[in-house]
């Protein structure tokens, strides 16, 4: 499945749905709506993931660029990752650096 | 032995990706195997295409075959771009991976996680060739359970 990103923005919150396959090819366009995210100045940034089926290091960068775009301020809410995307998450130990979630309403209200 | 030939571009990832995949279920890899020796797969032919080619400004293929044997899977990526082994790139360190995102540097993520991904990697230059070997073993859950 290819790549796709949609945005919504939310008053102070920035969600980004994405779906498909993210690797070196398909970052540029995840990239490009981190920016546009980012130019609404969000308190939290939610990445919506439960259609995400694969992610490379290319994707982990646009994370990294999204945290230093938006700065270290804003929330970075992992939603409804599948597992391996979680591991990959984990092995990296960029869970220490957003909050995962499974859903995120109860991520905010918790 | 299987093989097939794609052009030293991005948009080659994709069939790559198809063709260990297709592998990995020929020789009953079970999912967590198959994802990661298909991320393992993918981090280096990303390094070969933005480093490698076009960085470097040169065009050529990258040839990425199979073998099958009893015990294993053993996926070779071949291209002759600049010199590229990835074990010598920088490693990534524990502390690196503990640091928070806003101090991170973006580099070394790829071969962390392709080396980490499969049970043997290793990298040969042969003449003006780079061969990235990847091998994985079969039946790993038996394997565990003893």
């Amino acid at each position: 499945m290819s790549f796709s990103a949609t945005t919504q923005i939310n008053g102070k919150t920035a969600i980004i749905s994405i779906a498909g396959e993210l690797d070196a090819a398909s970052a540029p366009a995840f990239r490009q709506e981190i920016e546009q995210a980012a130019a609404a100045n969000p308190e939290h940034l939610v990445l919506e993931m439960s259609e995400l089926e694969y992610m490379a290091s290319a994707g982990l960068r646009v994370l990294i660029f999204a945290k230093q775009k938006m700065g270290v301020n804003v929330d970075v809410y992992v939603v409804a990752a599948q597992e391996m995307v979680l591991e990959t998450l984990e092995k990296t130990g960029f869970d220490q650096s957003v909050i995962i979630a499974d859903r995120y309403d109860t991520a905010v209200t918790a | 032995m299987q093989s097939l030939t794609v052009p030293g571009k991005l948009d080659s990832l994709k069939p790559i990706a198809d063709f260990v995949i297709t592998a990995s279920a020929q020789v009953g890899l079970d999912k967590k195997a198959a994802y990661k020796l298909r991320l393992a797969v993918d981090e280096i032919a990303t390094n070969i295409i933005l480093y490698g080619y076009e960085e470097a400004g040169c065009e050529g293929d990258i040839i990425i075959s199979a073998v099958v044997d009893d015990q294993q899977l053993e996926i070779v990526l071949e291209d002759d771009a600049i010199l590229y082994d990835p074990q010598q790139t920088q490693a990534i360190e524990t502390a690196e991976l503990q640091r928070p995102l806003a101090e991170r540097q973006m580099g070394g993520l790829g071969v962390y996680l392709a080396i980490q991904g499969v049970d043997q990697f290793r990298y040969e230059r042969a003449g003006n060739r780079n061969r990235n070997i990847f091998n994985v073993k079969r039946a790993r859950a038996s394997r565990d359970c003893i």
